[in-house]
């Protein structure tokens, strides 16, 4: 009797003699000593050594670091577009060896699809998975609404401004209702204030939504804004090398003290880091002017490396 | 000075003549029957050539080939296998014109910017899906640039084409007007090539080109 058990008794059986809080502290994203070199000039660069994350169901985080440190690398392995060298990536227990539905990227160039009108795009993911158009058009339009962009649902990318479009790729991403999604400095070519108004509009769809959300920038400002934890990845190899709880709820004020006194910290950090790549990059010394930044925590110096 | 207005005068002459129109719509529809065998072929092809890869290591060069030579020089050839027909005509504009459609569309669905894939995969397309929704029309700016390419070969195909079978049209007059040294009818026949051409290219594949960079964010 016992070998007769199917595959769901025997999962209630697995459910019902766990812990009561396990199913809650099981993570959703782990990433398990991972490792990515790519080759280059006829040897290999180490891209990521040894990074090791573990995200909660609906947790925020940012993943901050200097220009090439791998933030893009990382993201496109947890998305499963790029395998890694070694270490692997667990989604709910269960290792990403392609591309899911459950993980959608918003790429910092939008990525839309130029031949296709907002509507479209927004449209795509659920045509692909067989969605009926009647159903998937009544959602995309919805999605469309929620992003301010009701009355460009039959424009063009070509037609939008970069905000409108990043929109559109926030949009579309939702379409596909996924429980996790890796965002690639959306917001990076952006103005300040259509920036902002953006965090506000994603930091409003994740609270509605409870999505897992994994969010690349090298803002620091950005990054302690929106995330729950902020993860500094040094530079060349990219490794983990801080992790800073930001236990400040939504909405954050800017001017916030305690998000201050972080930003202060982490921007210290942080230039150790880019002084290595100037360093790497140039083969000259550099020395970070530590003075001129920390005394002007509010100018837009050193806030986007 | 004499040249311009005659040679307008004598082509307007010309349409009257019976001979004329039926040389020109004799041309028309070669090249029409020519062009949209090239372009069917050439799409046809270069997606295969694009698509699989064992296809594309046999035949890529194969269609590299074909393309490098001027379609002028497949004339003998058509004609030992045709006769002096419309046909081996029709077989000049393809073999002149179809391998840069080819190399075009092959390249256009081998070069889809690698973002572009990537959101299609995290959306969830793949196999036949991701290459009908996403490739293709990916590829079709280069396409596009591509069959502008190939009515400007074809159209010169065709007159090689007509010049060396002597089938009824353009190609055959301008053999005739030289012969009977006619200079001016021969240059309004040879201004009569530039502008159709030219009109074609022009008012069909430069705007047709124009729009589709457009909306592609190319221009
Ligand atoms: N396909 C590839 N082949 C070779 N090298 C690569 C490849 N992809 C990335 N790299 C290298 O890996 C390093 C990390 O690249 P990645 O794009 O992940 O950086 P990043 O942190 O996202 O930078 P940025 O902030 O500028 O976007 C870079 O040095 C880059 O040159
Ligand atoms: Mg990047």
């Amino acid at each position: 009797m016992t070998q007769a058990l199917t595959e769901q008794e025997r999962r209630k059986i697995a459910e019902a003699t766990k812990p009561a809080s396990s199913t809650e502290a099981e993570p959703h994203v782990v990433v398990e000593s991972l490792y990515k070199s790519f080759a280059h000039n006829g040897g290999r660069v180490e891209v990521l050594q040894e990074i090791n994350l573990s995200i909660r169901q609906g947790e925020f985080v940012c993943l901050l670091g200097p220009s090439g440190c791998g933030k893009s690398t990382l993201i496109n392995i947890i998305a499963g577009l790029d395998a890694p060298d070694r270490g692997r990536v667990l989604i709910h227990g269960q290792p990403v060896t392609r591309p899911g539905v459950d993980r959608v990227v918003v790429f910092q160039d939008a990525s839309l699809f130029p031949w296709l009108t907002v509507l479209g795009n927004v449209e795509f993911g659920p045509k692909m998975q067989g969605i009926a158009s009647g159903e998937r058009r009544a959602k995309a339009l919805e999605l469309i609404k929620l992003v301010h962009l009701s009355k460009f649902a039959n424009a063009y990318p070509y037609q939008l401004s970069g905000g409108m479009k990043q929109r559109v790729a926030i949009a579309r991403a939702l379409a596909m209702d996924p429980e996790i999604l890796l965002m690639d400095e959306p917001f990076g070519a952006l103005d300040a204030q259509t920036r902002g108004m953006l965090q506000r509009e994603l930091l409003e769809i994740w609270q509605a939504t409870g999505k897992t959300v994994v969010f690349v920038t090298h803002n620091v400002r950005e990054a302690t804004g929106l995330g729950e934890r902020v993860f500094e990845i040094s530079a060349r190899p990219g490794r983990i090398k801080h992790a800073y709880a930001v236990d400040l709820p939504q909405p954050r004020s800017n001017s916030d003290p305690r998000l201050l006194s972080l930003q202060q910290k982490i921007l210290g950090s942080l230039g150790e880091e880019i002084a290595k790549v100037m360093q790497d990059e140039t083969g000259l010394p550099y020395e970070p002017q530590e003075g001129r930044v920390a005394a002007a925590p509010d100018r837009a110096l050193g806030m986007h490396i | 000075m004499p040249g311009a207005w005659t040679i307008a005068q004598r082509l307007v002459e010309d349409f009257h003549q019976t001979a004329f129109v039926h040389a020109l719509g004799g041309s028309l529809r070669r090249m029409a029957i020519g062009y949209v065998l090239v372009t069917a072929i050439g799409i046809v092809g270069g997606m295969a050539l694009g698509r699989f890869k064992l296809l594309d290591e046999v035949l890529g060069g194969v269609a590299v080939s074909i393309h490098a030579i001027p379609g002028a020089a497949w004339v003998p050839l058509a004609i030992l296998w045709f006769g002096a027909t419309e046909r081996a005509v029709i077989f000049t504009i393809l073999l002149g014109a179809t391998g840069i459609v080819i190399v075009h569309t092959d390249s256009g669905i081998k070069e889809v910017a690698p973002n572009i894939l990537r959101a299609a995969k995290t959306m969830g397309a793949k196999g036949i899906n991701l290459f009908w929704h996403v490739i293709v029309p990916a590829a079709i700016p280069r396409i596009v640039d591509g069959l502008r390419l190939a009515w400007a070969f074809g159209w010169r195909a065709l007159m090689a084409g007509e010049l060396l079978t002597s089938v009824a049209g353009l190609g055959q007059m301008l053999n005739t007007v030289a012969k009977a040294r006619q200079l001016d009818q021969l240059l309004a026949l040879m201004l009569l090539f530039a502008f159709i051409g030219a009109s074609v290219d022009g008012l069909i594949f430069k705007r047709l080109e124009q729009s589709v960079r457009t909306r592609w964010g190319l221009a």
